[in-house]
């Protein structure tokens, strides 16, 4: 039976809020299966710690943890990223510099949640 | 002042402590310290934070009434009044600034003054007037104020005061993950003051966190029971619905948030997506068209309202969509797909 776009919603809203991941500058959507998130992700305040280093390892790991959740919600058929400072690529997570405008907007961005 | 020596809270406050020390402009972490403090007994320190608080916000009010709060427990009975006559000024219809004055008054002897305060607080909310009939100080529409009601009044505003600790306590436990501990802190701030919606509306976010959705749809109800025009409340609602696959009453709690959060662009886009489900596509392709004439990036709405017009096979407006979407974010490999398959 086809899953209904809604309740995939729902099921990622609800996964998402349970995460480690401050999903105020981020915005997610469903059409016919796909999952489209994007925006600026980053850690929840409660587990930054002030190591740059530490908050990336930390942030890379959520971001493959955060992809196989969205994958293993039922009727997910795909996952589109649309980051603006992070990019799969080659399977890799990398960090990338957000341009002066594009940070500006998504300090404006309407969370989802 | 009551001190509660309680494990979790000296916890609590270490990690509290430790975040404040890494954002030290966080008028809310400031406001929670204090909180902290002020249970621990350490009324100095709460005094402190709280006024930092306040100096990095000056419009923070949860920090003033805590700070006036903390002031009548310990005594600073002049200090209190000034707050709270500051706020009534800026707030004259809230009923708790007035009832508080009212025992405030009480505390200092000026009954007449606190009569005036409590009638006003009665007027300001039925809640008030239900609340004194049952403490026997509101009886044939006046206000009256005998030992015995003296009594109770004199500790009753602390009632507040500790429910939105144990509030705050519970909502940071649930956001560290540790639900069970949350759902326990929650409850006492629900028992405490039953009639505040938002402690419902937290106790129902946490069961919804742990997937307990009978009782987060219980306490939800609760909250919507209390204040009726709670929009958010029913998108929660419809959204334990959906996660249940009960879309027909996920649709009807949604379109009762819409009606009365017209702004949210978010919720007009659910909607949507509830409509589109069940084929009614004109309907979704409305809601969408509202979702972004409130929110004009909301790009998401403009992919489903793309990928809507290319079901229909209203390729010229699919087109036009998809090329909105283009100009903002060029790289978007999908999109571009899409639009070149409809080309």
């Amino acid at each position: 039976m086809l899953i209904e776009d809604f309740v995939i919603q729902s099921n990622i809203r609800r996964m998402l809020i349970r995460t480690d991941i401050d999903y105020s500058k981020m915005d997610f959507g469903t059409v016919k299966g796909v999952v489209y998130v994007r925006g600026i992700f980053q850690l929840s305040r409660l587990y930054t710690d002030g190591d740059e280093e530490r908050t990336k390892e930390f942030t890379v790991k959520t971001l493959f943890s955060f992809e196989k959740k969205i994958r293993s919600v039922p009727g997910v058929t795909d996952v589109i990223f649309q980051f603006l400072n992070w990019r799969k690529e080659k399977g890799q997570w990398v960090p990338v510099e957000m341009k002066g405008k594009e940070a500006e907007d998504e300090e404006e961005t309407e969370s989802n949640l | 002042m009551r001190k509660r020596q309680n494990p979790i809270y000296k916890r609590v406050l270490h990690e509290i402590e430790r975040e404040a020390q890494i954002h030290p402009r966080y008028a809310d972490l400031q406001n929670q310290l204090a909180l902290l403090c002020m249970f621990r007994g350490e009324a100095k320190r709460a005094e402190n934070h709280f006024s930092e608080a306040i100096r990095l916000n000056r419009k923070y009010q949860d920090a003033i009434l805590n700070l006036g709060l903390l002031y009548i427990e310990t005594k600073r009975l002049e200090e209190a009044e000034e707050i709270f006559l500051s706020e009534v000024r800026r707030h004259p219809k809230d009923g708790f600034l007035h009832h508080v004055l009212g025992i405030l008054y009480i505390r200092t002897g000026r009954k007449m003054e606190a009569a005036a305060r409590i009638h006003k607080a009665i007027q300001c909310h039925s809640y008030y007037r239900d609340y004194y009939r049952k403490r026997g100080v509101w009886r044939r529409g006046l206000v009256h104020l005998d030992r015995k009601a003296e009594r109770t009044l004199k500790k009753i505003h602390l009632d507040q005061h500790y429910a939105q600790f144990h509030n705050f306590i519970g909502l940071y436990l649930a956001q560290k993950g540790k639900s069970t501990q949350a759902v326990k802190e929650l409850r006492k701030a629900a028992e405490l003051k039953p009639d505040e919606f938002i402690f419902h509306a937290n106790l129902g976010t946490v069961y919804y966190y742990q997937g307990l959705y009978p009782k987060a749809l219980q306490q939800f109800q609760k909250a919507l029971e209390i204040d009726p025009l709670y929009g958010m409340g029913y998108a929660n609602l419809s959204y334990i619905y959906g996660l249940l696959s009960r879309t027909q009453e996920a649709l009807r709690f949604m379109k009762k948030a819409v009606r009365l959060n017209p702004q949210y662009a978010d919720l007009h886009y659910n909607l949507a997506l509830l409509y589109s489900d069940r084929k009614q596509y004109k309907q979704a392709i409305l809601e969408l068209k509202k979702a972004l004439r409130i929110n004009p990036g909301y790009l998401l709405a403009r992919i489903n309202l793309g990928v809507l017009y290319e079901d229909q096979k209203r390729w010229n407006e699919a087109r036009r969509e998809y090329r909105k979407i283009l100009k903002i974010t060029p790289d978007d490999e999908h999109i571009r797909k899409r639009l070149e398959k409809i080309s």
